[in-house]
């Protein structure tokens, strides 16, 4: 499409551990994530996995172990939040330049700016303030300040979770479709994991604060949901999430 | 209701109706004789009156006096407290150390202070600069330090993550998340501001609306003290007016203050 691919970089984690105070919230994580890929974390509420995607992406610090990270040192390494944070007073485009940083403004910076408002669908509401938008173009402008300045690594904190389920599933093909032509390496987090499987490469499951799955996804892109294959990675990560208990399945 | 409310001449013409109708009151009730000229003129007779103090030039230098005095005011004690609100705002250790002192200061009216100005200042402007100053200043430094303290703490995560500076985060954060509540205090301060220089003017001064009040009370001329009422009225609606257009200029952003 219209932006340049920019590459993705590789995460890599060595018996990490992150504790505040006396309360352990990771330990033992060794995980290698090659440039480019994208990786889905799921897991229960409070098991770390929000914990490990700050970690990763430099918002806060391990406290044992080694985290190597090339796009840290290059501030190449972005996030967009579950809650699309954007200034309320801002335009959508004065709101994707604030993911340029300071001092990046002028000619170069808008056609940055507008290739990537084309690549997230907003091309033409440039204009409009936040509160004209529906959610899901909020999160679009979030995904965009996130990405107009072409990181090598992104991370995604429950980026869909406040969404209805038809904008969810325009979103996760939105959110594919940016990956795909920026190769950026994606780290995300969902509670949902249909959304897991559809999107990850690989899907990680977080228990207790220790990797207990790490689960490769070889599915054809775009993936179809309901397919045997879909279904039968689906029901193995809830097996691992949940046991054998069928009313907790049900539930989910 | 509110897309048939605001459209049409009958429902423009409809905030003006109950005025025109006091005033069509007034002036039948004065013109039948029941309301006699020295409790209440005749709306013809402010009429005339204005006529008059326009065309002896008066009323011109009496309402330039006045406005002075009251911008002057305001843009002292609105700047003070504009400054004082962003500081404590931004720091606590200002807070601690100010805030506490400005609101014990800030229960006293401020009007009870006019015999130690006096005493202070004389009759002088300084001492009309003062009061008013003193008046508008508290509600702009409680809205201005209100509104930096409820800036969306995720937003200012935001800006630290995309590597804002301090000064752009104030510029681009801070501030205009603030400025809604900043505005709420300069409407209030509008308010502020008339009253202690009407006050202000009618207890000490030899010039403005307030003094043109006073002097024609001692020659019982009622119709120019009804219109330096009246002139205080228009001169609040259009500071109000002023602060509305503001507002939309500058909160267009916000769908509570987009046009009406």
């Amino acid at each position: 499409m219209s932006s340049q691919p920019t590459g993705g970089s590789r995460v890599s984690l060595k018996d990490v551990k992150k504790a505040f105070g006396s309360n352990v919230v990771l330990e033992g994580i060794d995980l290698e994530i090659p440039a480019g890929q994208f990786v889905s974390i799921v897991g229960k509420s409070g098991c770390g996995k929000s914990t490990l995607l700050r970690l990763m992406i430099g918002l806060d610090s391990v406290t044992a172990g080694v985290l190597d990270a090339p796009a840290l040192k290059e501030q190449a390494a972005r996030i967009v939040f579950q809650e699309p944070r954007l200034l309320p007073w801002a335009s959508v485009k004065d709101n994707v330049a604030v993911g340029l940083g300071e001092g990046q403004s002028g000619k170069a910076a808008d056609q940055q700016a507008a290739a990537i408002l084309e690549e997230v669908g907003l091309k033409g509401r440039e204009g409009l303030w936040p509160s004209q938008l529906s959610g899901g173009m909020r999160q679009r402008v979030a995904l965009a300040r996130a990405l107009v300045s072409q990181p090598t690594l992104l991370a995604l904190d429950e980026p869909l979770g406040a969404l209805d389920a038809l904008t969810r599933i325009d979103m996760q093909a939105l959110l594919e479709g940016a990956w795909q032509d920026l190769g950026f390496t994606a780290l995300m987090v969902t509670h949902d994991v249909g959304e897991a499987v559809a999107l990850g490469d690989r899907v990680i499951l977080i228990d207790h604060g220790q990797v207990v799955l790490d689960l490769p996804v070889n599915l054809p892109r775009p993936r179809k949901r309901g397919t045997p294959e879909f279904a039968a990675l689906e029901g193995q990560i809830l097996d691992k999430l949940f046991g054998d208990d069928p009313r907790a399945r049900e539930a989910h | 209701m509110a897309a048939t409310a605001s459209e049409g001449p009958f429902s423009r013409a409809l905030p003006w109706l109950v005025p025109l109708a006091l005033i069509i009151l007034w002036q039948v009730s004065s013109s039948l004789g029941w309301l006699p000229p020295n409790i209440l003129p005749a709306p013809t007779a402010v009429l005339q009156a204005a006529w008059v103090k326009l065309q002896d030039g008066s009323l011109v230098d009496n309402l330039g006096v006045s406005f002075a005095r009251a911008m002057s005011g305001l843009i002292i004690g609105g700047a003070i407290g504009f400054s004082l609100g962003l500081l404590n705002g931004l720091s606590k250790q200002a807070e601690m150390l100010l805030d506490p002192t400005l609101q014990m200061i800030r229960n006293i009216p401020h009007l009870a202070l006019i015999p130690l100005v006096i005493i202070w200042f004389g009759i002088g402007e300084s001492a009309r600069l003062f009061l008013v100053a003193l008046g508008v200043f508290f509600p702009i430094y409680l809205n201005t330090l209100h509104g930096v303290r409820n800036v969306d703490p995720q937003l200012i995560e935001m800006g630290r993550i995309y590597g804002m500076n301090n000064r752009t985060l104030f510029l681009k954060v801070i501030l205009p998340g603030a400025l809604p509540s900043i505005f709420v205090g300069l409407r209030f301060a509008l308010g502020v501001m008339w009253l202690t220089l009407i006050v202000a003017e009618t207890i000490a001064a030899n010039s403005g609306i307030g003094h043109m009040a006073m002097a024609a009370r001692e020659f019982m001329q009622t119709d120019i003290v009804v219109l330096s009422i009246v002139i205080y009225a228009i001169l609040g609606k259009l500071a109000d007016s002023a602060t509305r257009a503001l507002e939309r200029k500058f909160l267009a952003w916000n769908p509570a203050y987009a046009k009406v």
